[in-house]
């Protein structure tokens, strides 16, 4: 079982990720993150605003009300400098677990 | 088409947030819903189908509700803690003591229960105020609503609710036994059963009647919450 530790720092992760290519609301952010997994991670309403409010809290993303075309209002959010300068050393982490991880399968399937 | 904005309003009805930001993040939720309703129609859902997919993202409102209140107060957790358990369960702690010492003061002779020896009562002796043990499931329930308000957890709430026996737990299960041992006269004409009495009429029949009262509450709350899940309003 994946521990919340570790599955908070994937949704960081992949928050902090997907807001690099530019700023989305909350449903969108959700939708492109499940594209872009191809389904591997998904955030349903409960488990994506606790944590997008968390992050803005923490100061790594910051959400602004725009109206789109539609005349819908949306609070979009966008990256911060400090959420860029944390980016790095999380990719960094988890890449390193990555590769343990798969050194780790390799050696039991040897 | 559905309300959104007064479906997530009625759900998060326990969000403890200033009511600007409270209402950002009712239209932020709402527009989510919203959205995820559209796309599940532009799939071919109906809009009831539609609109019971997009609710089935969130199981529990009321630790969603905990959760948002957590991530948005700038307040660190420790406000939070005041708030949903040391709040109310001073409150309760307060009230039921006062009540306790005016019911001594003013109220009715207090029911003694004991074994008789002809005219006499003699120990194990347990003075009951009944008038007390009816007022508690009241208070109960108050400190119940006050911390579930604040978005505390079951476990925040429950403690609350039963904090005010805490005093006469911790004198029966540490301070009497403490006292027995370096006390050699206590000591020595310790009765058990005078200690089982105690308990029972000072520990566990009134944390009996302030869960009553608090478990009533919990239970409405929760039936609010999963009726307004189940209709969708």
């Amino acid at each position: 079982m994946i521990g919340a530790g570790i599955k908070r720092g994937t949704a960081e992760l992949a928050v902090l990720s997907v807001l690099q290519d530019g700023p989305l609301h909350g449903y969108e952010l959700a939708r492109r993150i499940e594209q872009q997994t191809k389904g591997a991670l998904r955030f349903t309403l409960a488990a994506l605003y606790p944590m997008l409010y968390r992050m803005e809290q923490r100061g790594w993303i910051r959400g602004s009300w725009e109206t789109g075309g539609n005349g819908r209002r949306r609070r979009c959010y966008r990256l911060t400098t400090a959420g860029r300068t944390k980016l790095s050393p999380l990719r960094k982490e988890w890449s390193e677990l990555y590769s343990a991880l798969q050194r780790l399968a390799k050696v039991s399937h040897a | 088409m559905r309300d959104w904005e007064a479906v997530v309003e009625q759900h998060l009805s326990g969000l403890a947030l200033e009511p600007a930001e409270r209402s950002e993040v009712i239209t932020e939720l709402a527009q989510h819903l919203a959205e995820t309703c559209e796309q599940c129609r532009k799939q071919g859902m109906t809009e009831e189908e539609a609109a019971r997919r997009a609710l089935s993202q969130v199981e529990d409102w009321h630790k969603l509700s905990r959760l948002i209140q957590i991530a948005r107060k700038k307040e660190n957790s420790m406000t939070n803690r005041v708030k949903q358990f040391w709040l109310p369960s001073l409150l309760t702690l307060f009230l039921s003591m006062g009540l306790l010492m005016l019911i001594q003061l003013f109220g009715p002779s207090p029911l003694k229960v004991a074994m008789k020896n002809g005219w006499s009562l003699i120990a194990p002796t347990a003075v009951i105020y009944l008038p007390w043990l009816f007022s508690l499931p009241v208070i109960g329930a108050m400190g119940a609503y006050l911390s579930n308000r604040a978005g505390g957890s079951k476990r925040a709430m429950l403690s609350s609710i039963i904090f005010p026996v805490v005093p006469y737990a911790v004198f029966f299960f540490l301070a009497l036994p403490a006292i027995a041992i370096f006390n050699e006269r206590l000591g020595h004409n310790f009765m058990f059963i005078a200690l089982f009495v105690g308990l029972l009429a000072w520990v566990v029949a009134p944390a009996a009647a302030l869960l009553t009262g608090g478990v009533l509450v919990q239970h409405f709350v929760s039936r609010r919450l999963e009726l307004g899940r189940i209709t969708g309003n």
